[in-house]
């Protein structure tokens, strides 16, 4: 608001190359970044590969301004340049595309854009605005509707719409972070392949940061790979194998094996969904006649692009959402999600984002791991409850399940996101599972956790459980699943057994063709 | 072991030291306040504890005045274990009353036993208070109706409620200045505790009072109301009846001030008039805060702030004060009290649910840019 | 007055002239708190605020003999409180909700004990426009004398509705009411423009609070204000946080409430204290009935608390 006063620098026109030297970033005393350097020539296609906690996020916020780093420069063009907020950033050229998006929902594509703008005059003349924008967006190699607000995209849209932000306001530096991960693989390779093409035809230069190793390999030139805050190598994507980045992501950790799907026959049909519909919050119809079965020691996979009902879904199946129609049966007896029918039939929830669905953030690890079983005995006597059992109990899981806390009466909220999953775990799959719904289960966990709760899933199944797993990350589906569909627009469209499971006809159906 | 208790008793010494602080504090811009407009602040601390602690005649009108404060505050602090802000305490208070009047004066006319026709006002009460508060609950759960906003109104209306009846229906022709209801009779209203001059309502508060806390903190219930409070989609997660535990208790924390009325027609005023609308409910309201919603420091701070309210008098006779002294007195505290809380930093206190974000690195990355 | 002349088209006459009376200060304090709100805060705390509105206004205008120097401190001491409620709310871990009871409490504390000394002395009204001299009738006349502040309040709402969709400021404020991270990311500070926000909505329910002492009911005491404040916070949400939407709900209550005294008026004494809680059942039954359980109400500021 500001800014209009003062003199500032015309962004660069043209491809930007940018280096990063010796750069270090520590938070309390935890090195998130230690001497990092990177180099990314202009008009090319760079890959940043990590895991999470890699210490990728770090980077880019320092180079964006947002956190000042404890030692090392940013060089722009082969200058040493001095980037303190966003702002002196987006001046220099350097534009970021976040992970979720940061358009504001409720205006147009048109508002946003022009909102964006480090100048915007206290009237605004949408004719001329319109006029303009219509002008720059017909230049570009893709078009978004600008009249339509930001919330009725696709999420395909929004993402170009984004990036056409950030090209608006003249980044020649595009920082992607995560730019597919809500997208379908054929909108992810539409909109990746648009990005390459401008960046080799020197408009503009693409810094990614992605953990998907396919997408490297398609669309980036050069990579770099961080792991624990340290860059530990990189170079052409060309002289490079897979095996040798996941080597260098991983490190020479000892990863428990995947567990391995026992051969079994399909038992008995455990849970059942028929006709099921449910509205999302907006009272809009977000599940819209669902049939499904899992069977006993069977995993059943849902792929989607996020948004297609499948967190409705499985909401009605956590009680969290009523169903507006249809009906659910558990082994025969119909469903309603109370807590006598989950305790009877042995249902265990692994939701995503487990401290936002699942846990009581401010009460103690102890206390949140007798969620299921509280008002049973030993943890009560009648009415009255024992803390000290809850807690007795809690210290063997937190054994059993490897849960790092102070201790048992610490608030589950003062955990890291893989603990507090663990917790969950421990609690959910710590008795006996009859049925399990997991959606998401391992998002925004490192490899270690992934490797581990991917185990217990399968083990589940294993011991006969019927598992619905919900993901939109068809990478894991595609390695845990026995049978996967596929959600769109709140209906199943595409059915396949996991041996005739293939990657394109799970992609078109996720776009709905 | 240690940290384990250090972070069971901590928390607790933690929020009385910040309590603490924010009445000190209070008291010093309170101080300062009332030096601006030409009274000698020492004056007024020696009076104030004069008024409140200072004689044994003094602790007694203190704890008259802390009975209905227990209850009022019971009345935030039932409901905001499950993460409701209810604000309408007044309103319970002065239906609570009413319905407790009609029923005593229905009964006293047929001769019935003083126990039974106290009993009955008891449960009259109770249930008025209730019913108010729960329909608050009632709507946020099955309507998403903000029930801080709808609380409030209820009280309002319940307060033209209690005017049209003793203006009205209910109105004894005797009352000519101050329109009543006709007085109870002398042996149907509650008696002192015996040897002193405090009535029983002190008791009927500080058992609700234990009687809460044991019911929210050592019971399977109370277990199953505090995660609706923490996090309502983990409770539907666990299947549990949502919908029955907001009812159930938004209607005890009503009956609490319901209750609470009751006492003040039965023991005190003996009639109902416009004046049991006297600001108990909106006092009990921050009570409940500086107890952090729990039952049982409810006690201390309502003796406290039962305190303040009994020396306003004496401020008001001596000093030639405002009456309104001790409610800017009272809003010091509240605000001092929130911004103190934060600045401890301590994590979700006062018990409303945690804003839920997406789970962005967007989300972190703007954090770092402030 | 001769109510025989026009026997019960006085009541409708009534209505009419009551709802713009009462319906001033509802539609200044819910202008500004729909400011407020589509910052992402709400602000419970305008009851305290219109209260002290009312008495530093009233205060002024004794001391000065000026009604509208009144208006101006009384909006100046909104901005503080405003300004309090947004400072408070900027620390972390503060609930606005809780804050707006706090200042609810502090507010009505202050005017009543600053306001002691004023219960007794008569300042000078705002003046009134009549647009009624056409007519022989008094209750035609007294009916369309129509105060100054109203007229400013009904050119304000369509004034802002323009804004938030033609200006900078405005779509700033929709962005940070939607999405503060958005905001962020495209550099502006969500707490600067809620403290304006905030701010703001002070001001205007300081103004709306100088209305009732200085116009209607035209005399300060401490039976003022019950409720204005925290009604014209719901009606915002009823109407949907559009301007023009602020302007006819604030004149349905204001017919709402005007309902008891103009019945009152043809001798209908019946149930005087019921029709004073009308404009509270009003608002109860809109918010009932405009809200769900499971479904977000449409237009809502996406930060906004009370809705989620």
């Amino acid at each position: 608001m500001t800014s209009a006063l003062v003199h500032e620098p015309v962004p660069p026109q043209k491809a930007v190359k940018l280096e990063v030297v010796d750069m270090s970033k520590s938070f309390g005393g935890i090195a998130a970044l230690a001497s990092v350097s990177l180099r990314v020539e202009a008009g090319s296609v760079h890959a940043l590969l990590g895991e999470n906690g890699a210490g990728k996020s770090t980077l880019v916020k320092c180079i964006m301004g947002f956190y000042t780093p404890d030692t090392g420069a940013v060089m722009v063009n082969d200058k040493e340049v001095e980037i303190d907020n966003p702002r002196q950033a987006h001046m220099l050229g350097i534009g970021m595309v976040y992970q979720h998006f940061t358009l504001v929902p409720s205006m147009t594509v048109l508002e946003n854009l022009v909102m964006g703008r480090s100048h915007v005059t206290a009237f605004i003349d949408w004719k001329k605005e319109r006029a303009e924008l219509s002008a720059f967006v017909d230049s570009m190699p893709f078009s978004v509707p600008l009249d339509l607000p930001v919330a009725s995209l696709a999420a395909g849209e929004k993402q170009k719409a984004e990036i056409l932000k950030q090209l608006y306001l003249n980044a020649r530096f595009l920082i992607l972070d995560e730019p597919t991960s809500v997208l379908t693989p054929q909108e992810a390779d539409e909109i990746l392949g648009l990005v390459r093409d401008m960046a080799h035809t020197g408009g503009i230069t693409v810094l990614i940061i992605t953990h998907k190793f396919r997408e490297v390999l398609a669309y980036a030139d050069e990579v770099s790979v961080l792991r624990r805050g340290h860059y530990v190598g990189g170079g052409k994507v060309a002289d490079l194998t897979v095996d040798a980045m996941a080597k260098m992501m991983i490190g020479e950790r000892d990863i428990a094996p995947a567990a391995t799907r026992t051969e079994r026959a399909p038992g008995v049909i455990c849970l059942q969904v028929r006709g099921l519909t449910a509205d999302d919050e907006n009272g809009d119809a977000a599940v819209n006649g669902v049939d499904l079965d899992v069977a006993a020691g069977e995993i059943v996979g849902i792929a989607g692009v996020s948004g297609n009902g499948q967190s409705e879904l499985v909401e009605v199946l956590a009680g969290q959402r009523p169903l507006t129609g249809g009906a659910i049966t558990v082994q025969g007896d119909t469903y309603h999600a109370t807590r006598a029918e989950m305790l009877r039939h042995k249902l265990a929830l692994l939701p995503e984002e487990p401290l936002h669905n699942a846990c009581v953030g401010r009460m103690s690890v102890a206390e949140n791991m007798a969620f299921r079983n509280f008002d049973q005995p030993p943890f009560s006597k009648g009415v009255w409850l024992s803390k000290s059992r809850m807690r007795a109990e809690a210290r063997g899981l937190i054994e059993r399940y490897r849960v790092k806390t102070s201790s048992p009466d610490a608030p589950i909220a003062t955990l890291s996101g893989g603990n507090v999953q663990r917790a969950v775990l421990a609690r959910e799959l710590g008795g006996q599972v009859d049925v399990l719904v997991a959606a998401n289960p391992v998002f925004g966990l490192d490899f270690a956790a992934v490797a581990d709760i991917h185990g217990q899933i399968v083990e589940a199944r294993n011991r006969g459980a019927a598992v619905l797993l919900v993901s939109e990350d068809l990478d894991e589906l595609l390695e845990l699943s026995d049978r996967i569909l596929v959600m769109f627009d709140g209906k199943i469209v595409y059915e396949t057994p996991i041996e005739q499971a293939d990657r394109t006809n799970i992609g078109r159906s996720m776009a709905g063709h | 072991m240690n940290s384990d208790l250090v972070l069971r008793f901590g928390a607790g010494a933690k929020i009385f030291a910040v309590s603490l602080f924010a009445i000190v504090l209070s008291l010093i811009v309170f101080g300062i306040f009332v030096a601006l407009s030409g009274v000698n602040p020492l004056d007024v601390y020696d009076l104030m504890y004069m008024g409140a602690f200072g004689s044994w005649f003094s602790w007694q009108n203190t704890l008259l005045r802390s009975a209905p404060l227990l209850l009022t505050a019971l009345c935030t602090a039932l409901p905001a274990q499950m993460g409701m802000v209810i604000i309408g305490g007044e309103g319970a208070f002065v239906l609570g009353g009413l319905a407790a009047a009609a029923a005593g004066l229905l009964l006293s006319d047929m001769n019935a036993p003083a126990l039974i026709v106290q009993g009955v006002m008891v449960i009259a009460g109770m249930c008025a208070g209730g019913a108010i508060i729960a329909s608050a609950g009632a709507l946020r759960h099955w309507r998403g109706v903000n029930e801080t906003i709808s609380s409030l109104l209820l009280s309002y209306i319940c307060i033209a409620v209690l005017n049209q009846m003793v203006e009205g229906p209910m109105r004894d022709p005797t009352s000519l200045n101050k329109p009543s209801t006709r007085a109870l009779p002398d042996w149907a209203m509650l008696g002192n505790i015996p040897g002193m001059d405090i009535h029983v309502g002190l008791i009927f508060g500080l058992l609700f009072c234990i009687v809460a806390y044991v019911l929210m903190f050592h019971t399977t219930f109370g277990f199953a109301a505090r995660m609706v409070g923490g996090n309502v989609r983990a409770a539907r997660m666990a299947g549990l009846p949502v919908g029955r535990l907001i009812l159930v208790v938004t209607f005890l924390g009503g009956a609490a001030a319901g209750l609470g009325g009751m006492i003040e027609v039965a023991a005190v005023q003996g009639r109902a008039n416009a004046t049991i609308a006297s600001g108990y409910g909106l006092t009990g309201i921050l009570v409940a805060f500086l107890a952090r919603q729990n039952p049982l420091i409810v006690i201390p701070v309502a003796i406290l702030l039962g305190g303040i309210d009994a020396s306003g008098g004496l401020l008001q006779r001596r000093l030639d004060m405002p009456d309104a002294s001790v409610v800017v007195l009272q809003g010091i505290i509240f605000v001092i009290l929130l911004a103190s809380e934060s600045v401890q930093g301590h994590l979700n206190i006062l018990g409303w649910l945690p804003r839920i974000k997406p789970r962005t690195s967007a989300v972190a990355a703007a954090k770092g840019a402030e | 007055m001769d109510e025989t002349s026009i026997g019960w088209w006085g009541v409708p006459l009534a209505i009419f002239a009551g709802a713009i009376r009462i319906s001033t200060p509802f539609l200044f304090v819910s202008l500004g708190e729909m400011v407020t709100e589509k910052s992402g805060r709400i602000n419970l705390g305008l009851e305290g605020t219109l209260i002290m509105g009312a008495m530093s206004g009233y205060g002024i205008a004794y001391l000065t003999g000026s009604p509208w120097l009144g208006v101006l401190v009384a909006g100046l001491v909104g901005i503080a409180f405003g300004m309090l409620h947004a400072g408070i709310c900027s620390l972390p871990k503060v609930n606005d909700i809780a804050v707006g009871i706090a200042l609810m409490l502090l507010g009505t504390g202050l005017a009543f004990y600053l306001g002691k000394p004023l219960v007794q002395p008569q300042a000078p009204n705002l003046p009134s426009i009549n647009f009624g001299w056409w007519s022989d009738l008094q209750q035609v006349q007294s009916a369309l004398k129509i105060n100054a502040l109203f007229i400013i309040g009904v050119v304000l709402a369509p004034v802002f509705l323009w804004a938030l969709r033609n200006t900078r400021w405005g779509l700033i404020l929709r962005i940070v009411g939607d999405s503060s991270d958005a905001a962020r990311a495209m550099g502006y500070s969500p707490l600067a423009v809620r403290l304006a926000a905030t701010a703001f909505g002070g001001f205007m329910a300081g103004v709306g609070g100088s209305f009732l002492s200085l116009y209607y009911p035209g005399s300060w005491n401490e039976g003022l204000s019950s409720g204005q404040g925290i009604t014209a916070v719901a009606l915002v949400i009823f109407a949907r946080w559009n301007p023009m939407n602020c302007l006819w709900a604030s004149l349905l209550f204001g017919g709402a409430s005007a309902l008891g005294p103009a019945l009152q008026s043809v001798g209908v004494t019946q149930g005087y204290y019921l029709f004073n809680a009308a404009p509270y059942v009003l608002t109860l039954l809109i918010l009932v009935l405009s809200s769900s359980s499971h479904r977000h109400i449409a237009g809502a500021p996406g930060e906004l608390s009370v809705t989620r």
